[in-house]
């Protein structure tokens, strides 16, 4: 009882609620130990290690991918996990063109930022790179690759809506986050910042050295390299921003030059000498001293600690462990942050192995992997479909601050969660959703009993018979009318069980 | 939590006899408190700007003739008669911003009274550290996980079960709630219920509700939930008419703010709700008169003025305030807006306000008075306001265990006792 997901459980645990039902007696101390985060135990389905090595490729599987489906299994099962882990790290190798051939009628997809913003309508951007990026979750077979997609594009989030973001985000999907995915972390951070998008976001295209603006140099610190325990104090921020001054964007006024592109505006910039983190720029190195900065960064140990510990949060838990982080750590200064070779230690590492069950589904891959296993369907533009994500608190690229959508399950564990999770479950199920079509009958045709029903169902959306308990009550509730009448609701209770919310 | 069935045990119990047809157990209200004790103080209503509001342009020192030089573009216009495109004069010293008119009567009625330069005496210019600061109530301490009004409701001498005891409007929890007692975060109250085949509803409830009786580590967290849909089942949205003739934007925040008021009527538990406006960091091109800041005190002032008229008798038992992570720095920048800057302000809105009143000592404008990089002084912790709050709106003497080590709070004499 103690590590489930109960807010007052949890803190009931940690001694909190006892010293707090002793009310003005107590002087609660500041040093009380608690976790970051409250965990989930660990699933009692699965968890006792070592796992089985069909659990394990199962977990495996369920962690880096949007839901698994029978094709997944099946090609992971026939060649082997390790095997499998391999062909995922490796999207280049991989066939892509039922995904692409989707794509192709989204037409902001292949056009200049200019072109995006002299479309007669605004939003036509927006929605169509969330149309692609939900697209590529459901459909694309380098699963792997679309989970660390959206893994950094929530580690260097830009809030969509703001500004000309709303066109220029498509340009940074595609030339920042997805080309360096599982590429050096150096690299990446390079990319973003000279990506006129994030620019934009955190506001650095409009400073200047008579008015440097601090913000992108704040958060490229605290969320995007070091970390906010780097060590760096607000005399490097400040450094930091003198440092970047005249990083900036073409403007889509000027008529001399492709608008919505990076610039770097000589005249703008603070040419001084400067000092971040103890590294120091000398005076005159113009576009130079930024790079200094970033290529220091980009190699910081504190870095490689915050990259680590948010990776493992991502893949093994939400508290995840501290033995995990130095490995990772380890991997990242050795390799130049190699993501790919992060990635392979961390899912062949022990922590992995034991942390069956503890990573709640957030919104969109509870969302994406109902799709999946549904094998749902688009009738029309996915952009109905966006109203439940939106709903649900997790649409793509609509989180304002910085930090991107958390990763831990305490956030999402709310009453309004679940019940936006039950209703998406029941409505898609139904049928009710509007712009998706799902088969159920075909996924059940062999079924001769409430039995076979709930069985075939199970296997189908979480890969395996669901235990004893829940599986009677679904057989009960299907026995009670005709199978065909009751298969929408029990498909719908499936995907809104406990069982479905683990990823 | 003795020998008393708690809530949830209850919810266990009626969730496998099916049972979710019985009333909740905490109605009628406060059924498992104990005896004579109910909470005592009022409603509290939290509205967190996030993004850190321009205090210096929200409530203006019109006679300080630095803040004119500080801000040669931004600055509002100072209070003449006749014009509504100046500022609007509260003592002389200080003013409105125009788009802040509503509120121009509710300080004249001595319902609203601000703090100025108030602050987290933490330095941050970090949003995200200085909002968790703020709604942990810890400035600079990141190793409590719980919220100061998650500590208040934990500590407070009553027990009261209700799913709605703590709501986070916006349908997200907000970190002040963290903390061990549950919380309902809420879109809107005539969304909350359970869709799919409507023929079949019941027995979908009845059959999920099974499902979340195992032993899974979702279970308490779905029992909350159906014992909330039950509850805000028995509001009727639909044909809701304000009282005191108020009317509300049609905003995010209007419309969450009209729910607070309907779930206030209802009674059905409430002591907290909390809710978040977005979009004050304005460091760029943040508008004068007109313009993106402008926008945001309109539908603030518009929305906390109807709610006010709207709880008529019930505003004596409500206490609003507005939080903000810190303030802007003190002179505009090159983009037409401000940076981060240190000290804020906030307001309180409430039948038991000493209005009327721009509360805290005012550190000035010149140079020698600015903090770090330029920014106004806080001379009012964040925490002597809250603590006031909480001692004589909220009835909770345990001020040390929502802000621990922070017994010696200044009481600044906003709020009338009891």
């Amino acid at each position: 009882m103690s590590s489930k997901l109960s807010r007052r459980d949890f803190f009931k645990a940690s001694g909190i609620l006892a010293a707090g039902m002793a009310l003005a007696a107590c002087q609660p101390s500041l040093a009380e130990a608690e976790p970051a985060y409250p965990t989930l135990a660990p699933d009692p389905g699965s968890a006792s290690p070592p796992l089985t090595d069909e659990a394990l490729l199962l977990h495996t599987l369920k962690r880096i991918s949007f839901g698994v489906t029978p094709a997944m299994l099946a090609r992971a099962r026939s060649i082997g996990l390790d095997a499998y882990i391999e062909e995922q790290l490796f999207p280049e190798n991989h066939d892509n063109s039922e995904v692409e051939n989707l794509l192709s009628n989204l037409k902001t997809l292949t056009m200049t930022a200019k072109e995006r913003l002299d479309l007669e309508k605004d939003a036509q951007s927006i929605q169509e790179l969330i149309g692609a990026t939900l697209l590529q979750q459901w459909k694309s077979p380098s699963q792997l690759y679309e989970v660390m997609v959206d893994f950094w594009t929530n580690h260097f989030n830009i809030y969509i809506v703001k500004n000309q973001c709303r066109v220029l985000k498509t340009d940074d999907d595609q030339a920042v986050i997805r080309p360096y995915a599982l590429g050096k972390f150096g690299e990446l951070l390079s990319a973003s910042a000279h990506s006129p998008a994030m620019l934009v976001y955190l506001d650095q295209a409009t400073s200047t050295r008579r008015a440097p603006n601090e913000n992108y140099a704040r958060e490229l610190l605290e969320l995007h390299t070091v970390g906010v325990d780097g060590g760096y104090s607000h005399e490097d921020v400040v450094e930091l921003a003198r440092t970047l001054t005249g990083w900036s964007v073409t403007g889509f006024r000027d008529r001399n030059q492709e608008p919505g592109q990076f610039s770097f505006r000589r005249q703008a910039h603070d040419d001084g000498q400067k000092q971040v983190l103890g590294t120091v720029v000398p005076a005159g190195g113009g576009i130079e001293d930024g790079e200094i900065i970033l290529d220091m960064l980009a190699q910081h140990p504190m870095t490689a600690r915050f990259i680590s510990t948010k990776l493992a949060r991502r893949f093994v838990a939400d508290d995840p462990p501290a033995s995990l982080i130095e490995k990772l750590s380890q991997v990242f200064l050795s390799t130049a942050g190699d993501t790919r070779e992060m990635l392979r230690t961390l899912l062949h590492s022990d922590e992995f192995k034991a942390s069956a069950g503890q990573k709640m589904k957030r919104p969109l891959e509870f969302f994406i992997s109902a799709l999946r296993v549904t094998d749902a369907k688009i009738q029309r533009t996915p952009r109905a479909l966006t109203t439940y994500l939106r709903q649900m608190g997790q649409m793509p690229f609509f989180w304002s601050p910085p930090t991107g959508y958390p990763d831990y399950a305490a956030w999402w564990a709310t009453t309004s969660g679940m019940l936006n999770r039950w209703n998406f479950a029941l409505l898609l199920t139904a049928g009710e959703v509007p712009g998706v079509a799902i088969n159920l009958s075909t996924l059940t045709a062999d079924a001769a009993s409430a039995q076979d029903l709930v069985d075939l169902l199970s296997i189908r959306f979480l890969s395996k018979k669901l235990p004893s308990d829940a599986r009677d009550i679904l057989i009960d509730f299907a026995s009670t009318g005709s199978l065909d009448k009751n298969l929408p609701d029990i498909a719908g209770l499936i995907l809104g069980s406990p069982h479905f919310q683990v990823r | 939590m003795t020998t008393k069935l708690s809530r949830r045990d209850f919810l266990k119990l009626s969730a496998t006899l099916g049972g979710f047809a019985l009333t909740p157990s905490w109605m009628p209200r406060m059924s498992f408190a104990p005896q004579g004790v109910e909470p005592a103080g009022d409603i509290l209503v939290v509205v967190f700007l996030r993004g850190a509001m321009d205090g210096l342009n929200a409530v203006i020192p019109h006679a300080e003739s630095r803040y004119y030089e500080l801000r040669p573009t931004l600055a509002i216009p100072e209070p003449q008669t006749g014009n509504d495109q100046s500022a609007i004069d509260l003592d002389g010293f200080f003013s409105l911003h125009p788009s802040l008119r509503p509120l121009k009567d509710l300080w004249d009625e001595s319902a609203l009274a601000i703090i100025h330069a108030v602050g987290s005496p933490d330095s941050t210019h970090s949003h995200f550290d200085a909002q968790d600061y703020m709604e942990r109530g810890t400035p600079g301490e990141k190793n409590l996980t719980t919220g100061w009004i998650g500590r208040h409701l934990q500590s407070a001498p009553w027990l009261n079960e209700s799913p709605f005891r703590a709501i986070g409007m916006g349908g997200i929890m907000q970190a002040s709630l963290r903390g061990p007692i549950p919380v309902t975060t809420l879109t809107s109250i005539e969304d909350f219920h359970l869709q799919g085949r409507t023929n079949n509803l019941a027995q979908l409830q009845q059959n999920m509700a099974s499902l979340y009786s195992l032993g899974s580590n979702f279970d308490s967290i779905a029992a909350e939930t159906f014992s909330a849909m039950n509850a805000l089942s028995q509001i009727d949205t639909s044909t809701y008419t304000p009282e005191g003739e108020a009317t509300y934007p049609e905003t995010d925040f209007g419309m969450a703010l009209q729910q607070v008021a309907q779930i206030a009527k209802a009674e059905i538990g409430m002591e907290v709700a909390s809710i978040d406006i977005g979009g004050w960091d304005t460091h760029n091109q943040q508008g004068v008169l007109d313009g993106t800041m402008p926008a945001l005190l309109s539908g603030l002032a518009s929305a906390i003025s109807a709610f006010y008229r709207d709880l008529g008798e019930r505003a004596k038992r409500v206490t609003l305030i507005t939080m903000s992570e810190f303030g802007r720095r003190t002179y505009e920048n090159g983009s037409g807006g401000t940076d981060h800057g240190h000290g804020n302000l906030m307001f309180i809105l409430g039948g038991n306000v000493n209005g009327g009143k721009v509360y805290g000592e005012w550190p000035g404008l010149s140079a020698e008075n600015l903090y770090g990089p330029g920014d106004l002084a806080v001379t009012t912790d964040f925490r002597d306001v809250l603590s006031e709050v909480l001692l004589k709106r909220l009835a909770n003497p345990n001020q040390q265990n929502v802000f621990p080590n922070y017994a010696n709070w200044k009481d600044l004499g906003i709020l009338k006792n009891g």
